[in-house]
C-alpha cells in the first residue's frame, strides 16, 4: 500500500539499489520460496507469493540489513494468507466441514510418503502443529532470532520461545522412541 | 523443573534471551549438572534438526518471474510525496466544507445514565476485553483447527506483557499538536528524511515500518500486543465494491445515494488489524468506517427531525481539490416521550456461536439492552438452530430477573436454520405489536445460515414486507470467522433496519447502550441524498464511499424506493471529493461523435450562471409510520480554507475516510502512509469520550506496521 520506503531510498544512487535488491533476491529466492510452500503446500501458489514479496521490495527500497529478513517473510507470509483466501474466496464453511477439511499446509501424510528421502526427524515435523512447525522452520532452516520470528508471525516473543521449546521436546520424544 | 524453567533452558541453549536472563542461566548451569546435560542435548538436537533442514529439496522462482523482478528492481523506487502542508496553504481557491446537521431532542435522561455507567465501567470492560484477547492469543495462525494443549503454561509470561495497556495510544495522543505538523512539514519535502523530534517512543513503531532507525525491539514488540487469532481465511464472504470515479458535473450534475449509518466494516477491520493482518479491501466500506464515531454535530432545531451541516477544505490526499462533508444529524428522543418497544431477539444458537465472543456475548448484549428498557417495553426471545422456538414470551422489560433466566439458559448446539427462525420471530414480533410503538427484530448470529432456508432472495422479500409492516430489523453480527458480512448488511436494508458488527463487551456496549436510542428507535425511514452540483463553481466530483448505497437519480423523488433509516440522535457523514473549476480535473472524454454538442464534457450546458453556490443538498425522508416522503433543501457556498484550519471533526473524519481510501487500495492516497494520517487524526482527537478516536489511532500503527 506503502509506495515507497523514505530516506534510505532516497539517499541510495539507483545502480546501488539495483545491486542491494539483486543480492536480496538471491540470498532469500530460495529460503522464501521454501517458506511459502510450507504455508501453501503449493509450488505455485508459493511462487507467485514470493515473486509478489520481491516487488514490493522494489517498490519499497532499500531496508536495513536487520529489517530485511523479518520485512521480507512478514510480507510473503501475508501474502501467502491473501492467495489462500482469493483461492476460495465464497465457500460457506459448516463446522461439519471445518473438522475435516486439511490444515492449508501440506497434508502431513502425502508429504511424507512422497519424500520417502525425508528423515524420520523431518516426518514428525511434518507432523506438529502447524504453527509449531512453521516457528522452528524459521527458528533453524531460517537461522531468525525469537524477536525475528515474532516480528513474522504476530507472535510475541515468549511466545515463540515457548512453540518452539514444545515443538523440540516433542520431536525429541518421538525421536527417541525409534 | 518448572516448565517456565525448561523454556528459559531451551531459550539459552539456543542462544535467545536478555543479557541479563543469560547471565541467570548460565550462574544455575554451574551448579546444575542436569540443567547442563539438557542445554547440551538441546543443542545437540538443534544441530541435528538445522543440518536435515538444511538438506530439504528447495525450490526457486521461474525465470519469468526473476526477469519481473529484474525490471522492477531497474525502475527508480516511487517518487515520494507526503501531506504537503506547504501547498496547501496556497492554494487559496480550493477550501470549503459542508455540514449539514439535522438535529433535535436529546434523549437526555438515558444518555447522561449510560454516560455515567460507561465511565464507571471503562476500567472493568477493559480488563473484560482483555480476559477476552487473552482466550484468542494462543490461536495458532495459520490453523485454527488445531490448538495445543498449553494453555496453562504460556500464559503468565504472556499475560504482563499483552494485558499491559497499550501506552502507546496514551503518548501519542500527548504528542503535541505542534510537532506533528512540524513533522509534516519535514515530510513533504521529498530529499530530507523525517526526523522524529518531539514524538512520544510509542510512535517509534510507525517509524520502523518505514525503514527508519527504529530498532527491531520496538516493532517486534508491538507485534505482540494484539495476538487475536488469525481469521480462518476461507470462510468469509464480501460483495466486491468497484470505488466510485470522478463525474463530470457537466455531464452528471446530479449524484444520489442512500443513508448508511451501519458501522460493522469499521468493527472487522479492527479485527483484521488487531490479528495482524490487512483486511481484504473488499471488508473496507468507508463510509461505515467515517460513520462509527460520534460527532460533535448540532441537533435540529424545530420541528424538522434533521440537521444538516455542510462544511469544507482543501482535499489533505489532492490539495488542489476540496472536501466537502455533508453531516445530518437526526433529533434526539425523550425518555418520558420515546414509544414503548415491543423488541424480538432471534438468537442463533447453532453450533458455531459456541465460542467465547459469539453466544457468551450476545448474552451479555441482550442483559445490556434489557438495562436500558423499562416497564413499557416487551422482550421476547427465540432461538433457531437446528429448529426454531421461542425461549421467552413476551416479557415486560422491567421482569430483568425473568430475561436473565431465559438468557443465561441459552446454550449453543446443532446446526443452522435462519429462515425458519426468522419466520417465527416475526410472528412473534407481530403477536405483540405495538401500534404506536417501535416494533424489531434484533437478529443476532454469526450469519452462518446454511441449513434450511437458503434462498437469500426469498428471504429478503420476507424481510422487505414485514418491514413495510412496521416491524423493522436489527442485525448484530457476532464473532469472527464464518462472518457472512455481505448477507447480513442485506437482510439489515431490506427491514429498514441497521446492522453493527459487535466484537468485544465494549463494541455491545457501544452499539447497545451508548447509542441505544439511535439503535432501536427509527425517527426517518427512506432517507435519500441529492447533491445537484453548480457547473460554474465545481467541474468535477466524487463520493468517497457509499458504493453500494448508489441510487439512480430517478429514485430520489420516487417514493417507492427504499433507503436507509436514521436512528433518533444518530449522524450521518459523506464527503465528496470536489473538483473546483480551474483546477486540474480527471481527464475528460472525447466529445460525442452522434450527440448534440450540448452533451459535450467539455461545454458548459447552458451560458455560465454566475451564482457562487458549489451545491445543494436535497434530502428527502418519511417519518417512521408514513408513506410520503418530504423534501428539505440546503444550498452550500464553498469557502476558500486549508485544511488545517477545518473543524476538529471535519479534520478527524476526514482522516478516517482516508484511511479507509488507503485500505482500499484507490490511487489517490497512494503517496500518503497511515502514519501520516495518525499524525493530522491524532490532533484532531478532541475530547473523544468513549475512546473511540484513540482506539482508531492504534489501528493506524497496526496499519503502518503491517503495510509493506
Amino acid at each position: 500500500m506503502r509506495p515507497e520506503n523514505p530516506a534510505p531510498a532516497a539517499s541510495e544512487t539507483p545502480p546501488d539499489r539495483a545491486t542491494w535488491l539483486e543480492a536480496v533476491v538471491a540470498r532469500y529466492e530460495r529460503p522464501l520460496c521454501q517458506y511459502a510452500y510450507r504455508l501453501t503446500g503449493n509450488f505455485d501458489a508459493a511462487r507467485d507469493a514470493v515473486q509478489d514479496t520481491f516487488l514490493r521490495l522494489c517498490r519499497a527500497g532499500v531496508l536495513e540489513e536487520a529489517r530485511t529478513a523479518p520485512w521480507l517473510f512478514r510480507v510473503c507470509r501475508n501474502r501467502c494468507i491473501d492467495l489462500l483466501r482469493k483461492e476460495r474466496p465464497m465457500q460457506p464453511l459448516t463446522d461439519a466441514q471445518a473438522a475435516v477439511l486439511p490444515a492449508p499446509g501440506p497434508d502431513p501424510a502425502e508429504e511424507a510418503g512422497r519424500r520417502e528421502s525425508a528423515s524420520l526427524l523431518l516426518r514428525k515435523l511434518a507432523e506438529l502443529p502447524a504453527h509449531q512447525a512453521e516457528v522452528i522452520r524459521l527458528k533453524f532452516q531460517h537461522q531468525m532470532s525469537y524477536r525475528e520470528i515474532a516480528a513474522v508471525t504476530a507472535l510475541s516473543e515468549s511466545n515463540v520461545g515457548y512453540l518452539i521449546h514444545v515443538g523440540i521436546q516433542t520431536l525429541r520424544q518421538q525421536a527417541a522412541q525409534f | 523443573m518448572k516448565p517456565s524453567d525448561e523454556v528459559q533452558l531451551t531459550a539459552y541453549a539456543l542462544g535467545e534471551g536478555t543479557p541479563a536472563e543469560r547471565a541467570a542461566v548460565a550462574a544455575r548451569l554451574r551448579t546444575d549438572p542436569a540443567a547442563q546435560a539438557a542445554v547440551d542435548e538441546i543443542r545437540a538436537f538443534a544441530a541435528q534438526l538445522a543440518t536435515e533442514l538444511q538438506g530439504e529439496p528447495d525450490i526457486g522462482l521461474t525465470d519469468d518471474q526473476r526477469r519481473r523482478i529484474r525490471e522492477a528492481s531497474a525502475r527508480p523506487a516511487g517518487r515520494l510525496v507526503r501531506f504537503p502542508w506547504r501547498r496547501l496553504t496556497g492554494f487559496a481557491a480550493v477550501a470549503a466544507v459542508v455540514t449539514l446537521v439535522f438535529g433535535g431532542t436529546l434523549w437526555h435522561a438515558a444518555k447522561q445514565l449510560l454516560d455515567d455507567r460507561f465511565a464507571k465501567s471503562r476500567e472493568a470492560s477493559i480488563a473484560c476485553e482483555m480476559v477476552e484477547v487473552d482466550e484468542q492469543q494462543l490461536d495458532e495462525l495459520l490453523a485454527p483447527a488445531e490448538r495445543p494443549d498449553m494453555v496453562d503454561v504460556v500464559t503468565p509470561p504472556d499475560l504482563d506483557w499483552d494485558m499491559a495497556p497499550p501506552p502507546q495510544v496514551e503518548d501519542f495522543c500527548a504528542a503535541p499538536a505542534a510537532s506533528a505538523v512540524a513533522e509534516l512539514n519535514v515530510a513533504s519535502d521529498a530529499i530530507s528524511p523525517i526526523v522524529m523530534k518531539g514524538l512520544a517512543p510509542g510512535a517509534m513503531a510507525n517509524r520502523a515500518s518505514r525503514g527508519r532507525a527504529a530498532s527491531l525491539g520496538s516493532y517486534g514488540g508491538r507485534w505482540g500486543l494484539y495476538s487475536e487469532s488469525m481469521p480462518p481465511a476461507n470462510a468469509e464472504s464480501y460483495a466486491p465494491i468497484q470505488g466510485n470515479t470522478f463525474k463530470q458535473v457537466a455531464n452528471e450534475p446530479l449524484s444520489t445515494f442512500s443513508i448508511d449509518v451501519d458501522t460493522a466494516s469499521y468493527a472487522n477491520i479492527r479485527r483484521f488489524l488487531r490479528a495482524g493482518q490487512m483486511p481484504p479491501p473488499d471488508a473496507v466500506r468507508v463510509e461505515e468506517m467515517v460513520n462509527y464515531f460520534p460527532y460533535d454535530y448540532a441537533p435540529p432545531k424545530g420541528q424538522t427531525p434533521f440537521a444538516v451541516h455542510v462544511e469544507s477544505a482543501a482535499c489533505p490526499w489532492a490539495p488542489d481539490h476540496a472536501l466537502v462533508r455533508i453531516a445530518l444529524k437526526g433529533k434526539s428522543l425523550d425518555a418520558e416521550r420515546r414509544p414503548p418497544c415491543n423488541l424480538v431477539f432471534l438468537i442463533d444458537v447453532s453450533g458455531s456461536m459456541d465460542e467465547p465472543n459469539k453466544l457468551p456475548l450476545v448474552k451479555k448484549s441482550i442483559q445490556l439492552l434489557a438495562r436500558q428498557l423499562d416497564a413499557r417495553d416487551r422482550v421476547t426471545l427465540a432461538v433457531y438452530a437446528g429448529a426454531a422456538g421461542l425461549v421467552l414470551p413476551p416479557t415486560p422489560a422491567s421482569d430483568l430477573a425473568t430475561i436473565d433466566a431465559a438468557v443465561e439458559n441459552l446454550r449453543a448446539g446443532g446446526s443452522t436454520a435462519g429462515g425458519a427462525g426468522i419466520r417465527l420471530a416475526y410472528d412473534a414480533a407481530r403477536q405483540s405489536f405495538l401500534p404506536d410503538g417501535n416494533n424489531r427484530v434484533v437478529l443476532c448470529t454469526d450469519g452462518d445460515f446454511n441449513v434450511g432456508i437458503v434462498d437469500s432472495e426469498e428471504l429478503a422479500g420476507f424481510i422487505a414486507d414485514r418491514a413495510k409492516q412496521g416491524i423493522f430489523l436489527t442485525v448484530l453480527g457476532f464473532g469472527m470467522g464464518n462472518y457472512k458480512d455481505d448477507r447480513l448488511e442485506t437482510l439489515s436494508n431490506k427491514g429498514n433496519g441497521n446492522y453493527a458488527y459487535v466484537d468485544s463487551f465494549s463494541e455491545a456496549r457501544k452499539v447497545l447502550a451508548e447509542q441505544a436510542a439511535g439503535t432501536l428507535f427509527a425517527i426517518a425511514k427512506d432517507v435519500k441524498l441529492q447533491i445537484e452540483f453548480n457547473p460554474a463553481q465545481v467541474s468535477s466530483y466524487r463520493l468517497v464511499g457509499y458504493e453500494n448505497r448508489l441510487l439512480a437519480k430517478e429514485d430520489f423523488n420516487d417514493d417507492k424506493k427504499d433507503a436507509g433509516e436514521l436512528g433518533a440522535g444518530h449522524a450521518v457523514t459523506a464527503f465528496y471529493e470536489v473538483v473546483p473549476v480551474g483546477a486540474e480535473s480527471a481527464p475528460g472524454v472525447d466529445p460525442l461523435k452522434y450527440q448534440p454538442a450540448a452533451k459535450e464534457p467539455t461545454a458548459p450546458r447552458e451560458r455560465a450562471n454566475d451564482n457562487p453556490e458549489w451545491l445543494t443538498v436535497k434530502l428527502r425522508y418519511k417519518l417512521p409510520q408514513a408513506d410520503r416522503s418530504e423534501k428539505i433543501e440546503v444550498p452550500f457556498v464553498g469557502a476558500a480554507r486549508p485544511f488545517a484550519d477545518a473543524s476538529t471533526d471535519f479534520r478527524f473524519a476526514a482522516g478516517v475516510a482516508t484511511a479507509g481510501l488507503m485500505l482500499r487500495g484507490d490511487p489517490s492516497v497512494m503517496d500518503l502512509g497511515f502514519d501520516d494520517v495518525a499524525a493530522w487524526a491524532a490532533a484532531a482527537v478532541g475530547a473523544d469520550p468513549g475512546g473511540h478516536r484513540r482506539e482508531f489511532l492504534g489501528l493506524l500503527r497496526d496499519a503502518a506496521v503491517l503495510s509493506p
